[in-house]
C-alpha cells in the first residue's frame, strides 16, 4: 500500500444522531475524531418521523432556537380505523406549546442530520461526507482479535484507537464487525420496514386541518383495517409545509399476509379518515427505511475489543407507542464517548476498558423501556384483537349508544352492550386486557 | 399533475431524488442460490419493485437497482443469501430531502 495510513483517535462509521452525539463529546473534549458519512451529505439516507430531544438539549441547550426543527408537537392522537366506524383519542396540553416542548419535534432528518454534523464540525470533529466505508479494519486472532480502523472504498485506509459503529438500521459494516468481534447478539435482530410519503401542504392548511397554533404540530398514530393481519401501524405527522404520511410493519407479518408495503400504504392513505387530511397535497417524496425493533432480546453484545456499537446499529428503538430511537440513539452516543475517554485513560481499548459502555447502557432508562416492553412483539402477534376486534367493538358501542331512534334509551343501550359483548369470550378477554397492560 | 390519490408507484419513485451508480450495481444475484428460494419474499417485500421475476426463467430475480430506496429489506427477508448487496459509491444512490 503507497497510502500513508492516517491515524486518528476514534472513527465513527455514519453521521446519523447516534454518530454525531458520539463526535460531538469527544471532539468537545479534545479527541481527534472523524465520521465517515456515505451519503451525499449526513441525513441524505435517513428518513425521519418524531424526534425526542430530551439528550440533544442537555448536549445543545435549546437546540430549537438554532436547529432546522419542524414544528413542536403539541397535539397528539391515536385512531383506531375501522372498516366502517373510527375511534379516535385526542389529547395535548397546552404546556407542550411552551418551552421545553414536551421535547418532541418534528423534522426533516436530511436538513436536521446535516446541521447536526455541522454542530460536531464546529466543536473540531472531522466528517468525511459522500464516502463508503467498505469494512472494519481487523488484527489479531481469537480473543485477541481487535478493530484496528476503517478500510474505505477504493485504497484508502484509516486507523483509529476505537471504531463506533453507528451505521444504523441496514448496517452493513457494523454487523461483519459484531460478527468478527464475537459482539452479535444472542437473537438474530426483527425488523420492521417503514414506508413514507412527504406531501406538501400550505402551513395554514395544514393548521386549519389540524387544529394547531402557528408553528405547532400534531402527530397521529393510527391501527386497523388497513394494517389487518399487520404488526404495525400508520403514522401523521405534521411538518411546516409538509405531512408525512406513512406506515412501519414488521417484516414477518407482512411476508406471511403477503401484502406489497406499497398496497398497504396505498390502502392507508385512500381511507377516507386519511384522505380528509391530505387532499389537494402535492406529494414531494417517497421513501422506506428499516427499524430494527427485536427489542431488548436481540440487542448485541455493546462493546468488543477496540469498536462499540451505537443507536439503529445495536437495535435501540422502542417501538411502542412511544417509537423512540434517534433520542436512544443520541444517548449511546454521549455514553460510547464517556467509555471511549476512560479507556484512553487507562490506556486499554479492549472490551475490557471499554466495558463502562456496556454497564452504562444496562443502567440507562433506555434500556429500561426496552426491558419494559419487551413482551410487546410476542403480545401482538398472538393477540391480534388488540388491534382489531376489541377497538372496532369499541367504536361499535359508542357508534351504538348515539344512534338515534324511536326506541327508549334504555333499550337502545340494551342492544348496544348486547352487540359488544356478541361472540366475545369473557375470560379471553379479561386475559386479553390484562395483556394490554404490557403495551403501555 | 396527477391526483395525489392516483398515483402509481412508478409516479411516486420519480419524485424521489438518485443519483444512479448505474455503471456499478450494487446489487446482484447469484442465481444458483436464488433458484432454491420458491418464494421470492424480495419481489413481495421491497418496496420500490426493485427486484421481479426472470420472465424468461422464473426460478430467479432479476434486479433493476437505479429504483433503489437502500432500506435493505431485501437482504432481510432474502432465505438464501442470494444478494450480493454493497453501498452505491459515496453520495451516489438515493438522496432523501425529507
Amino acid at each position: 500500500m503507497s497510502d500513508e495510513q492516517v491515524k486518528v483517535d476514534v472513527l465513527v462509521v455514519g453521521a446519523g444522531p447516534a454518530g454525531i452525539s458520539a463526535a460531538l463529546c469527544l471532539a468537545r473534549r479534545g479527541l481527534e475524531v472523524v465520521v465517515v458519512e456515505r451519503g451525499e451529505s449526513a441525513g441524505a439516507k435517513n428518513m425521519g418521523g418524531l424526534l425526542y430531544g430530551t439528550v440533544l438539549n442537555q448536549l445543545i441547550p435549546n437546540f430549537h432556537e438554532q436547529a432546522p426543527v419542524e414544528r413542536a408537537v403539541t397535539r397528539r392522537r391515536i385512531v383506531f380505523l375501522g372498516p366502517e366506524r373510527q375511534l379516535a383519542l385526542d389529547f395535548g396540553s397546552e404546556a407542550w406549546g411552551r418551552a421545553p416542548f414536551n421535547h418532541t419535534w418534528t423534522v426533516h432528518r436530511p436538513a436536521f442530520d446535516r446541521w447536526f454534523a455541522g454542530q460536531a464540525e464546529a466543536a473540531g470533529a472531522g466528517l468525511v461526507e459522500g464516502t463508503v466505508v467498505e469494512r472494519v479494519l481487523l488484527e489479531g486472532e481469537g480473543a485477541a482479535r481487535r478493530a484496528v480502523g476503517v478500510q474505505l472504498r477504493g485504497e484508502e485506509q484509516f486507523r483509529a484507537d476505537v471504531v463506533l459503529l453507528a451505521d444504523g438500521a441496514h448496517g452493513l459494516v457494523s454487523q461483519a464487525a459484531c460478527r468478527e468481534l464475537g459482539m452479535a447478539g444472542p437473537k438474530p435482530q426483527h425488523f420492521a420496514l417503514g414506508v413514507k410519503e412527504t406531501i406538501g401542504l400550505p402551513a395554514g392548511v395544514i393548521e386549519d386541518r389540524f387544529g394547531l397554533e402557528p408553528g405547532q404540530g400534531a402527530a397521529i398514530d393510527f391501527i386497523g383495517a388497513p394494517f389487518e393481519n399487520l404488526i404495525g401501524g400508520g403514522f401523521i405527522y405534521t411538518q411546516q409545509e409538509t405531512v408525512s404520511l406513512g406506515f412501519a410493519g414488521r417484516l414477518e407479518s407482512l411476508q406471511k399476509a403477503g401484502l406489497e408495503p406499497g398496497d398497504v400504504l396505498e390502502r392507508f392513505k385512500q381511507h377516507p379518515e386519511v384522505r380528509r387530511y391530505l387532499r389537494g397535497g402535492e406529494l414531494l417524496e417517497y421513501s422506506a427505511h428499516m427499524i430494527p425493533e427485536g427489542g431488548i432480546d436481540c440487542l448485541p453484545q455493546f462493546a468488543g475489543n477496540g469498536a462499540l456499537v451505537l443507536g439503529d446499529a445495536a437495535g435501540l428503538v422502542n417501538m411502542s407507542l412511544y417509537k423512540e430511537g434517534t433520542n436512544h440513539a443520541m444517548f449511546s452516543g454521549t455514553q460510547a464517548a464517556e467509555a471511549v475517554l476512560e479507556a484512553r485513560e487507562r490506556g486499554d481499548f479492549s472490551r475490557a476498558g471499554l466495558a463502562s459502555y456496556e454497564r452504562r447502557m444496562a443502567g440507562s432508562a433506555a434500556l429500561a423501556d426496552l426491558r419494559k416492553y419487551r413482551e410487546l412483539p410476542q403480545i401482538l402477534e398472538s393477540t391480534p384483537e388488540l388491534l382489531g376486534l376489541y377497538p372496532d367493538r369499541v367504536s361499535r358501542l359508542l357508534v351504538d349508544y348515539f344512534t338515534v331512534t324511536e326506541d327508549s334509551k334504555a333499550d337502545v343501550q340494551k342492544r348496544a352492550l348486547r352487540e359488544f359483548f356478541q361472540g366475545l369470550s369473557k375470560l379471553k378477554l379479561v386475559r386479553d386486557l390484562l395483556r394490554a397492560r404490557k403495551l403501555l | 399533475m396527477a391526483d395525489l390519490f392516483s398515483l402509481t408507484l412508478e409516479d411516486k419513485l420519480y419524485r424521489t431524488r438518485y443519483e444512479p451508480d448505474s455503471d456499478h450495481p450494487h446489487i446482484t444475484v447469484q442465481p444458483a442460490l436464488c433458484r432454491d428460494c420458491a418464494g421470492k419474499p424480495c419481489v413481495l417485500l421491497c418496496p420500490a419493485h426493485v427486484y421481479k421475476r426472470n420472465p424468461n426463467d422464473t426460478a430467479v430475480v432479476l434486479v433493476s437497482h437505479d429504483n433503489c430506496l437502500e432500506c435493505g429489506t431485501c437482504v432481510q427477508v432474502c432465505p438464501t443469501d442470494s444478494l450480493d448487496w454493497r453501498f452505491p459509491d459515496g453520495g451516489m444512490g438515493v438522496k432523501y430531502r425529507y
